[in-house]
């Protein structure tokens, strides 16, 4: 696929604080991409580079083979979707939406009659027939989060961006929203670029993911492929419902990696990044990817064994708390309720599913 | 119930300072002034009595409604140049300040003026535009005129001109306070869809300052519409404003029932005007 924003050694200084740190992204034309990171780790200030709001310290930001780092907001083709929807409490809905088609860059473009018959046009694409002479203090958040995103979309950008749009919004909105987003990317075919602290939602909705942490990228990488094949603990801890523990290798080779971790020993397949024996490494344990047995079968090869330590029933799952023989490491795991019931206090062997074990440095 | 009464005699205890203060500064003179108002004089002494004659011939006489206009023509000029001169500043404060610094330091230039006495400052003007004053030494030492221009003082310029620059700082922070209040993502929201500056400025950043400017222009409309200073200082034969009419009818002239006539119509006057602006304010007012 074609790559429509190169971004290259990108820097965001404020003062003495890096907010984005030389960061290299390529975003490709009709992608759903999400930037993801918790507080402070430079999303939003990648995201407002992107929209030219803020002007970059160093680097640059190629739209379609043309550096647009100094270029202003208004002259790119990106629209902003705005954390708190940013619309203009003296505009109705209708000269919200309007705003973009009535200024100078777009005027030549778009007759009062043009500006009608889109503007209702997507008033009917937000699902807000009929309120469009509504002020905004109006309208409930839903709402307001609707009119941001036909004023963002009416003028048919290329790119959308999107600032934790959905963050103010309450859960079950946030669901109806995140479907709504997913129908707006199919149907209009624009680029989407995403900001976001919940790995859920970005899970959910995106074709790749930025993991951002302290202004830098950890990892860009399809849902699925983070899910399961996380680079780092960061990612692997930020992105799943991932425990990580620390174990020290026992042996690898090229057909597998034995750790010892606790009283126990754990396997992965061999992989070409061998490790040395004696070596310090972190394994990724994902919840539902880890099985619990009665305690007498630890000795078989590939469990560790610890002892309940909390139990959650989940309705369609159970979540245990399992204290490893180490009385260092706690474990997450999910348990399915066809599966045997345990107490807390038990002593069970904890036994990875297969090719669940993935081997990361310390 | 033994809450209750308690908590009623806390309520009264909150509110008796301000309704006393209310009593004996606002009710208790203004109704002196009504009462004034409805006397006579006979012998340069105060006789009371109950007509409303007095009321009438404020309303009635040409010299007194043409001196009436005059001052409310000033008001206006006051009002829509202290706004005027005022929004750049209250402008620059709010979003062109990029420290802290300059921010505090143009703020503290607001203020300072307020720290020296009206008199003081008004008749700072005097010595700028006089005979001898700043300007016209200026335009004789760089040989302009040969003789000083006499046309800057003692007259309604001078008058207009004192009092906006007395007044401005109302103008100012009222526009300010409400410049302020305009969220950051607002603006940066219509410059990422495609506003100039200027489009900024003028589809957001005016509409939305509009209260301010109403409140603004309120306040120095109404300070300047009764002033007497200035007018006393600065302004000529052809500057007198109403309040200099009530001070020669009462210091002078010891026609206090005239005078308290002049106050009332004075009062009436100013009080349907803020209405009106007050109507226009709650208009224009946003909420964000």
């Amino acid at each position: 696929m074609e790559s429509l924003i190169n971004i290259r050694r990108l820097t965001k200084a404020f003062g003495d604080f890096i907010a984005v740190d030389s960061i290299d992204l390529s975003i490709r034309e009709g992608e759903f991409l999400t930037l993801l990171g918790s507080s402070g780790s430079g999303k939003t200030t990648t995201l407002r580079l992107i929209a030219g709001l803020d002007p970059p310290t160093s680097g640059n930001i190629v739209y379609r083979g043309k550096d647009i780092s100094a270029l202003p907001t208004r002259l790119r083709d990106m629209r902003l979707v705005f954390q708190d929807y940013a619309l203009f409490p003296h505009l109705n809905v209708f000269d919200n939406i309007a705003f973009g088609l009535r200024v100078r860059v777009t005027r030549h473009k778009y007759d009062e009659g043009r500006v009608n018959e889109l503007v209702s046009k997507y008033l009917e694409f937000v699902h807000l027939g009929g309120q469009d002479q509504k002020m905004p203090h109006q309208l409930s958040g839903g709402q307001k989060q609707r009119v941001a995103l036909a004023r963002a979309l009416v003028s048919d950008p290329p790119v959308v961006l999107f600032d934790e749009p959905l963050g103010s919004l309450d859960a079950s909105l946030r669901k109806a929203m995140q479907f709504e987003l997913k129908r707006m990317h199919r149907e209009l075919r624009k680029t989407f670029i995403y900001v976001t602290h919940d790995q859920e939602e970005a899970m959910a909705m995106s074709d790749r993911i930025v993991v951002m942490k302290d202004a830098k990228i950890l990892q860009v990488d399809t849902p699925e492929a983070l899910y399961y094949e996380p680079t780092s603990t960061a990612v692997a801890r930020f992105v799943g419902a991932a425990n990580v523990v620390t174990g020290r290798v026992v042996r690898s080779d090229a057909s597998e990696t034995v750790v010892a971790v606790a009283d126990g020993q754990l396997a992965a397949p061999g992989r070409a990044a061998a490790w040395k024996a004696g070596e310090e490494v972190a394994i990724v344990l994902r919840a539902e990817s880890i099985g619990l047995t009665s305690a007498q079968d630890v000795a078989v090869r590939n469990a560790i064994s610890g002892v309940v330590v909390g139990r959650l029933f989940l309705g369609k799952a159970i979540e245990y708390q399992v204290e490893l023989a180490d009385r260092h490491n706690t474990l997450t795991v999910t348990s399915s309720r066809e599966d045997s019931v345990y107490e807390v206090g038990s002593r069970v062997a904890v036994v990875p599913k297969r090719n669940a074990v993935r081997i990361l440095s310390a | 119930m033994t809450v209750r009464t308690s908590s009623r005699g806390g309520l009264i205890l909150w509110l008796a300072p301000p309704l006393l203060w209310f009593t004996v500064f606002m009710l208790v003179p203004y109704a002196m002034l009504f009462y004034y108002s409805l006397g006579s004089v006979e012998y340069m002494t105060f006789k009371p009595g109950f007509s409303f004659a007095n009321l009438g011939r404020v309303l009635t006489s040409a010299p007194y409604l043409a001196v009436l206009l005059k001052s409310l023509k000033l008001g206006v000029i006051t009002a829509v140049g202290a706004t005027l001169a005022g929004f750049p500043v209250a402008f620059c404060l709010a979003f062109h300040s990029t420290s802290r610094t300059v921010r505090s330091f143009v703020y503290f230039l607001v203020i300072i003026p307020w720290w020296a006495s009206y008199l003081v400052k008004a008749y700072a003007w005097k010595t700028i535009l006089g005979s001898n004053g700043l300007i016209n030494s200026l335009l004789m030492s760089l040989h302009l005129i040969d003789e000083p221009l006499t046309f800057f003082l003692y007259n309604q310029f001078s008058v207009a001109l004192t009092l906006i620059y007395i007044f401005t700082p109302f103008a100012i922070l009222s526009i300010y306070a409400q410049l302020e209040r305009i969220p950051t993502n607002v603006i940066e929201g219509a410059k990422n869809l495609g506003a100039t500056d200027f489009e900024v400025f003028r589809r957001v950043i005016v509409p939305l300052s509009l209260p301010g400017v109403v409140a603004g222009a309120v306040i120095t409309f109404s300070l300047s519409f009764g002033d007497f200073v200035a007018p006393a200082l600065v302004g000529g034969p052809d500057a007198v404003m109403i309040s200099n009419i009530v001070v020669n009818l009462l210091g002078v002239a010891f026609d206090w029932p005239m005078a308290a006539a002049i106050g009332i119509v004075v009062i009436a006057f100013a009080m349907t005007l803020i209405s009106a602006a007050q109507y226009l304010e709650h208009k224009t007012a946003v909420r964000f």
